[in-house]
């Protein structure tokens, strides 16, 4: 992970941890809406490693989802990543891309943000997959499941049919083809050797009568079954990074039981890295080893599992905490954190901790940009709070309702009509 | 197996409407101004003539007698004689109906042609010139009366720049396969050209409309499909765009359109009065016409029965394929 001091660019993939598969690093994405610009994710870093399922957690609207479209590159208009590097460990792409863009390359590392598009649409499938937080609405309807299944084989398959070259696979498949191949009996996008597979991973995700199944529409399946066939699709490519963006939510708390654990042996299985977005610490506790809260579209507080259950420094985290049942000592109360999400919109942040409106322990320092700072616990324990490197002081604590009567800000909090946030809270978490 | 019971059931439906339309079409004739006798008795026909005549025609009978006696004519293919034209309406009905299907289908091939690339390209290149052209040829479209646009298309086609021919149908397109089997290939061609020739104004103003219908209508179905979640997914697992957008979120848009077409296309059997009439077009609606005008009681029998069993076949095909693209429809 040498850098290059000649080259203009700030070339080079950051210091990481050399299990790192992804490497992700201010990671910025906007919404232009004609309300203005919203700010969704911003200046996100995080790193994920081998085999390794990493959490995200977050308040609905905190830019989790947003989050992981940016990282597959499936942000979609009015939204664009502004700004950032998602450093992704491929050696053969590497070497690919090492004379024609030197910049996006860096020993095994690729910053796929700086490739060519169709690449990076090569990489959706066999490199990068997702399962989303509703399985009705995440099938096309009017697809078999195993017809749905089986193109992601197929995606696989083609891709795999020329492993060095990603340029060929990414040679489109035009109209043309399609048109032979819809109008051509006998033809067809999928191969049968596709369609077996996916009666086999059907099978592999614990579906009943798989080969049935296969040939049966979204609607004749319950959604519990449904998101074990989502499951079965995003494996299809054997992506080396899955994320799974709130993939319990939808479903009934047993059905959610048996999703993470089919997802915990699957991972287990195929060694692949995981990230895991929700908003119930339960889950981040059950399936991760690092995890990441996010607020306002920043990662707030960062470690190891043990650093931010056990040792949270943000009070943020420590609020997220408080507010889940405890059931060794029901007799204290639920503290919920005050207040709502805030607004993203871009002209009603001001420079200052996001949280600070919210925080039972806001001070004068508060009111500046908080970088990321060390904390105690394990080396990777960092937060973006001033507690971590200096004592709450009552003298230096903001007056209540000092936020109220600030003149620009906070007298509109409309959150949820803002589209990055509207988009998690109309799922219904 | 679902397929086929539903198939069953939709077209079980049809046969109960087209009952319906023959009941009312029945019913018509006893709510309308216009003794039948009179089209056949003369002018200065005596009570007894007129009584006879009645008694000849079956009019004396009750009218459940007649009703019953209608139906089972309509069954063996017989819709009554016309004495006013002087032939069986049967037979000037479905020599007219040919004429009026080709316009049909001609325009409605017209339509789906343009339409749903227009449509397509439309909403692939939402807030381009390609939208924004394809858009505003809609507004056009649809603003624009079909009996304005004939007479505009005959005025520069055929009388300025003498292109196209003024009306009339030549050989008609079965007539054309007749001649290939009697007298050859030559004679064919000479034939089909023709007729596209002399159909090819009548079907785009009768297609204009539909046309800009059915863009707008793919356009906004596309966005909306693509603006959902599984063509997210889609994508999420690599599938190269071309599939997404037409495999995937076409074919979902093409549901309600088809519904669309096949409905037109039901009103287009029927509904051609008037385009029919710019271009002399010799079809059912020119026929209707001349019925009314005429108080022809068989023909316009015939005719709006033809037209309304029409219209449900059309139903019911488009049932059938709505079923096929739409798999939820037929539980």
């Amino acid at each position: 992970m040498s850098r290059d001091p000649t080259d203009a660019e700030p070339a080079g993939a950051p210091a990481g941890s050399p299990d790192d598969v992804l490497r992700v690093r201010n990671l910025t994405t906007r919404f232009f809406t004609e309300e203005g610009q919203v700010n969704a994710v911003e200046g996100v870093d995080f790193d994920v490693r081998d085999g390794e399922v990493f959490g995200i957690v977050g308040e609905s609207g905190s830019g989790k989802s947003v989050t992981a479209l940016s990282v597959i590159d499936l942000v979609e208009s009015p939204g664009r990543i502004t700004d950032g590097e998602v450093w992704y460990r491929e050696p053969d792409l590497a070497a690919e891309f090492e004379d024609d863009v030197p910049a996006a390359v860096d020993g095994e590392f690729v910053d796929v943000r700086r490739l060519p598009e169709g690449v990076r649409r090569s990489l959706r499938g066999p490199s990068f997959s997702m399962i989303f937080q509703d399985p009705m609405s995440s099938l096309n309807p009017s697809v078999t499941v195993g017809e749905q299944i089986a193109e992601a084989v197929e995606v696989q398959r083609r891709a795999s049919a020329n492993p060095r070259r990603t340029r060929s696979r990414t040679q489109g498949y035009g109209l043309g083809r399609l048109l032979v191949d819809t109008l051509v009996p006998g033809r067809g996008y999928t191969s049968e050797a596709s369609e077996a597979r996916a009666v086999e991973l059907l099978e592999q995700v614990g579906i009943p009568d798989p080969a049935e199944r296969a040939d049966e529409y979204p609607h004749q399946f319950s959604g519990g079954m449904l998101q074990r066939a989502m499951v079965a699709q995003a494996l299809a490519g054997e992506p080396d990074v899955l994320i799974a963006d709130e993939p319990t939510t939808a479903l009934d708390v047993t059905i959610q039981a048996q999703i993470l654990n089919l997802l915990r042996d699957l991972q287990a299985e195929q060694d692949t890295s995981v990230v895991m977005i929700t908003h119930d610490l339960g889950v981040i506790a059950r399936m991760c080893q690092r995890v990441g809260v996010m607020y306002a579209g920043q990662v707030v507080e960062r470690g190891t599992l043990a650093d931010v259950f056990d040792d949270p420094v943000h009070p943020y985290t420590e609020g997220l905490l408080g507010s889940i049942p405890d059931m060794d000592e029901p007799a204290s109360r639920l503290e919920p954190i005050e207040g709502n999400v805030p607004s993203l919109l871009d002209s009603e942040m001001g420079e200052r901790c996001y949280f600070a409106d919210r925080c039972p322990k806001a001070m004068e320092d508060c009111l500046r940009p908080i970088p990321m700072y060390d904390a105690e616990g394990s080396d990777e324990h960092e937060t973006r709070c001033v507690l971590a490197v200096e004592e709450y002081d009552e003298a230096a604590a903001l007056p209540d309702g000092y936020f109220e009567s600030e003149p620009d800000s906070a007298s509109e909090s409309g959150s949820a009509d803002d589209p990055a946030a509207g988009e998690e809270v109309s799922t219904g978490d | 197996m679902a397929y086929g019971r539903f198939l069953l059931k939709r077209g079980l439906q049809g046969v109960l409407v087209v009952w319906g339309v023959v009941t009312v079409v029945f019913g018509l004739r006893f709510i309308t101004p216009g003794n039948p006798v009179n089209a056949v008795a003369p002018l200065d026909a005596s009570p007894e003539l007129r009584q006879r005549i009645a008694e000849e025609l079956g009019l004396n009978r009750p009218v459940y007698v007649q009703y019953a006696d209608y139906i089972w004519e309509l069954l063996h293919g017989d819709m009554g004689y016309s004495y006013i034209s002087s032939i069986d309406a049967s037979t000037i009905v479905l020599s007219k109906l040919p004429a009026t299907l080709e316009l049909a289908v001609a325009s409605t091939v017209v339509a789906i042609v343009l339409s749903i690339p227009l449509g397509v390209v439309s909403a692939t290149r939402r807030h381009e010139p390609a939208d924004y052209a394809a858009t505003s040829f809609s507004l056009v479209g649809i603003s624009t009366p079909n009996f304005w646009l004939g007479i505009m298309l005959v005025l520069l086609l055929s009388v300025e720049l003498n292109l196209f021919p003024t009306s009339g149908r030549a050989f008609g397109f079965y007539r054309s396969f007749e001649l290939l089997f009697a007298e050859g290939v030559g004679a064919f061609w000479a034939a089909i050209t023709g007729w596209l020739w002399h159909i090819a104004l009548p079907a785009v103003t009768l297609g204009t409309y539909f046309t800009a219908l059915v863009t707008r209508l793919t356009r906004s179905g596309m966005l909306d499909e693509l603006g959902k979640q599984y063509v997210r997914a889609t994508r999420a697992k690599g599938l190269p765009e071309t599939l997404v957008r037409y495999r995937h979120a076409l074919k979902n848009t093409l549901i309600p359109v088809v519904t669309v077409l096949g409905l037109q296309m039901g009103t287009l059997i029927g509904g051609a009065v008037i385009t029919e009439a710019v271009f002399s077009w010799p079809g059912l609606g020119t026929t209707l016409i001349n019925a009314i005008n005429a108080r022809d009681w068989p023909i316009i029998q015939g005719t709006l029965i033809v037209i309304g069993v029409g219209f449900v076949l059309v139903n019911v095909l488009v049932d059938a394929l709505y079923a096929y693209l739409d798999p939820q429809v037929v539980e």
